[in-house]
């Protein structure tokens, strides 16, 4: 980003992160650090440039967030130009995209900002015409006066403005007269998106770099006894073939990187690798023996997470307990650009091509990996061809410059699909038990919901007690007297990270299956079940009799349909979902899922819709798969054997908003939580079958 | 290693020096500068590397260069000047794209499907789509942008 330096020629309007975890507005434009630590600039030829400083892996933070600055600032959000702004911290504050925070946690910076530069505007143009700021008010990139034709385009007013002290605390608009905000705004990225254009990490090409393929054990911590250097090194165009290694949770991983001309020929080069592995006895380890263990351990105690009431004198004295154990198996990411990074490093300095969630982690992770000042770090960082999660970890690029540190050149590392799918780290698999009882009135008295999961923040190491971590996603809302939460900690040297909506993508499928088996055994309607133990919670209630009337939950349902419905909250938005099913032949599949959320405001609602969207399409492939492990190494290698949800396979999908003022909830996870659940509900309904266990076996959907 | 010729997006191109055995994906990517056909699987299960060849949607990781000579090669740089093709525009219109990563195959196949087939049947659009893997899940967009480009 190469911006003009000369003093008064645009506006500058940024904020800087205060040692306290604040931030305060200021006025950049005649800062030394303003090409660097900005939000909001506006040339004096009135052109109007807004900086989104986190990364873009299609959530539409790339737009959302300027808009939120466009609103305050009264300029057209499709006439401003959008730039990415480089990594930096100490400028920017966090960067990183996970949890669907970035709209949640900036939305009253953002606006503070917008507002700050819209009031100095003002009070420049107030000088010039020599009348109260009070008087005017900005419109459309202008400040107008009231009751008068008076105007000034905000370009007219930069030399004066980029003078004028940001107000601490500028008044933000009341959200009723918003008109960027709330409104379904084309995205200026998708245009990128059709014709080629955009470019992801795979796309980025530097000067005199090499490309590499690397060999990493499938048994997670092989260590290589020996490789056939000489013969790879005769493969043409391969030019180096040597040891490179990465870090995941602190174990050391080993590879084996072919070097060469092309990446053909780095491919070309691996075919022709042998390598010997010490698995140290790892290739012991399947999926069979991990679930084994974590059913086990469902009579452990574990370590209480949550607690209201008393739920183990309950479960000591009645009689009349439900009990039922559900089990998740590990996935994989999968966004459909595999992992790569471009590093060169040079004397004291080294830059980074690639796509990430996290850009601040990869400039942490150089610097102190290759012992290089933070600020002789440069972070070049693109779209992402989808992150999930496995982009929030920097082991790739760890491994790259650990290459190109050794081959004194820039690399290009692109992993294949199966070093994807094989290496992790993965979403974790599960075993959740529930046990809960019911009193006189069919009214949950008594529940109980032990988690036996890895934990991502406790992967390594002797602590064995199981942290809150475990819990995401289970429902804590329901009006339940006794209610526990358990965790029995398990360990793996299979590593897990973050996957979309975390624990949120596991518990929800054991939690709202287990309410609708208590529902079931109160003989009561499901979806009246809920609403019964969600009469204190307005917004649960308002999705879920929302979802009940655009879904027609109470129809009666025509013959080989039923309906099932699940809800949750995911980083503050609220969702209840209905999935209807159909019996086709011998086959059932869900045909239609309706979620009715509320997230609070939207910025972009139809942003919002397309998330839901595809976290419905994502939950659903986590249903049909999953991985496996088999003498330590993961089955599922490629597409062929792990197969994503296809076109023909998707059901129609219908998003309902909550229309709110109340600050923005995360809208990138929600609806996943629920689509499991929300189906084997149904399936239930329509064959009386419970499914406990994910993947969905073919058999659980023959009907009959 | 070889010469190969031939036509990439309406203009003569030529390869010296090539692996025959190397698929086109990488012959455009890396040889030609054309980096919108993506790598998804190399194994022509996910469709993210859709390129016409003679007009037929192919799967470029593994169409082999030694192929290729002599016909005639669309890319999604080669479908319209401004990205003004119908599919192109019936994209824009209906806010498919999320990441993007897919899109250019999805757009390669669906433009593909519909010049062969103008009217195609349900059946065939999922025939056709289902080649080509999205996991932001853009199908249901997919699906509302092709039903109003399908002559009736």
């Amino acid at each position: 980003m190469q911006l003009s330096a000369v003093s008064g020629s645009f506006l500058a309007i940024g904020c800087i992160p205060t040692s306290d975890g604040k931030e305060v507005v200021r006025n950049l434009s005649n800062n030394s650090d303003y090409t660097l630590n900005q939000f909001i600039k506006i040339g004096t030829d009135g052109l109007v440039t807004l900086f989104t400083h986190r990364p873009e892996m299609g959530q539409g933070t790339f737009q959302s967030m300027p808009m939120i600055l466009a609103e305050e600032l009264e300029v057209d959000i499709d006439k401003v130009k959008i730039e990415q702004s480089p990594a930096n911290r100490e400028l920017f504050g966090s960067q990183m995209v996970v949890g669907s925070r970035s709209v949640q946690s900036e939305y009253h910076t953002l606006r503070k900002m917008g507002a700050a530069a819209r009031e100095i505007l003002i009070v420049a143009a107030a000088k010039q015409w020599n009348i109260s700021k009070k008087e005017c008010f900005a419109e459309n990139t202008m400040v107008k006066q009231y009751n008068s034709d008076k105007k000034i385009g905000y370009g007219a007013l930069v030399k004066a403005a980029s003078k004028l002290t940001a107000p601490e605390n500028p008044t933000l608009k009341n959200p009723q007269d918003f008109k960027v905000i709330g409104k379904p705004i084309y995205r200026q990225d998708i245009p990128l998106k059709t014709n080629g254009e955009a470019i992801f990490g795979l796309d980025m090409k530097v000067e005199g770099m090499f490309h590499a393929s690397v060999e990493r054990s499938p048994v997670f911590l092989g260590k290589i006894i020996s490789f056939n250097k000489e013969e790879v090194l005769k493969v043409p165009g391969v030019k180096y073939v040597i040891k490179a290694k990465r870090h995941v949770w602190g174990n050391e991983r080993e590879g084996i990187a072919v070097v060469a001309d092309t990446y053909w020929a780095a491919l070309k080069g691996r075919k022709a690798l042998k390598v010997e592995w010490d698995n140290k006895g790892l290739d012991e380890v399947n999926s069979e023996g991990i679930f084994e263990k974590y059913r086990t351990n469902v009579t452990k105690a574990g370590d209480v997470l949550y607690q209201v009431g008393k739920v183990d004198e309950l479960l000591e004295e009645s009689e009349n307990i439900l009990e039922a154990v559900y089990e998740v198996p590990y996935q994989s990411h999968v966004p459909l650009e595999p992992m790569n990074a471009i590093v060169h490093v040079e004397e004291n300095r080294v830059t980074y091509w690639g796509a990430t969630q996290n850009p601040n982690g990869v400039r942490d992770q150089l610097s102190r990996q290759l012992d290089i000042a933070s600020e002789n770090v440069e972070v070049n960082y693109t779209f992402m061809g989808g992150g999930f999660g496995r982009r929030s970890m920097t082991d790739m690029v760890e491994e790259a410059a650990d290459i190109a540190k050794k081959i004194k050149a820039p690399v290009k590392v692109v992993w294949t699909r199966e070093d994807d799918q094989t290496q992790g780290p993965f979403r974790a698999c599960q075993v959740n038990a529930l046990r809960g009882v019911l009193g006189d009135e069919g009214d949950v008295t008594a529940l109980e919901h032990k988690v036996i999961a890895q934990q991502i923040t406790n992967q390594t190491g002797k602590n064995m007690k199981a942290g809150r971590q475990l819990m995401g996603g289970v429902n804590t809302d329901y009006k339940i007297p006794n209610f526990a939460i358990k965790g029995v900690l398990q360990k793996s040297h299979i590593p897990i990270t973050y996957w979309r909506a975390v624990y949120h993508s596991t518990n929800p499928f054991a939690h709202e299956s287990f309410i609708d088996e208590l529902a079931y055994k109160a003989g009561k309607d499901p979806l009246e079940f809920r609403l019964g133990m969600m009469q204190h919670h307005s917004k649960f209630t308002t999705v879920l009799n929302l979802v009940a009337e655009k879904a027609r939950w109470y129809d009666k349902p025509t013959t080989g349909t039923a309906k099932g419905v699940a809800l949750a909250e995911r980083s503050g938005g609220y969702f209840a979902m209905i999935c209807e099913v159909k019996q086709e032949g011998d086959k059932i599949k869900p045909v239609k899922i309706t979620t009715a959320i509320d997230l609070g405001i939207c910025i972009n609602p139809d942003t919002v819709k397309a998330q839901t969207e595809g976290a419905v399409v994502m939950g659903l492939t986590a249903m049909y798969n999953g991985l496996t492990i088999k003498k330590g190494a993961v089955v599922e290698q490629n597409f062929d054997t792990y197969p994503l949800l296809r076109y023909d396979e998707c059901p129609e999908i219908e998003t309902f908003i909550v229309k709110s003022t109340d600050d923005p909830a995360g809208a990138g996870e929600t609806g996943l939580p629920t689509v499991a659940p929300a189906f084997t509900n149904a399936v239930f309904a329509l064959t009386g079958k419970r499914i406990r266990k994910l993947p969905i076996s073919k058999n659980d959907l023959v009907a009959g | 290693m070889a010469s190969v010729t031939f036509d990439l997006n309406g203009k003569s191109v030529q390869l010296d020096n090539v692996d025959l055995e190397m698929p086109l994906l990488w012959a455009l990517r890396e040889d030609l500068g054309l980096t919108g056909t993506k790598f998804g699987c190399g194994i022509a299960q996910c469709g993210v590397c859709t390129v016409h060849v003679e007009g037929n949607p192919v799967r470029s990781c593994v169409y082999p260069i030694s192929a290729i000579a002599g016909k005639k090669v669309t890319t999604i740089e080669g479908l319209s000047e401004n990205n003004d093709h119908p599919v192109q525009k019936a994209w824009i219109e209906g806010q498919v794209p999320q990441c993007g990563y897919c899109q250019s195959g999805q757009i390669m196949t669906t433009a593909a499907l519909l010049k062969n087939k103008p009217n195609a049947s349900d059946k065939e659009i999922e025939n056709a789509m289902r080649s080509v893997y999205c996991r932001c899940g853009t199908y249901p967009r997919i699906k509302k942008a092709i039903a109003k480009l399908v002559k009736k």
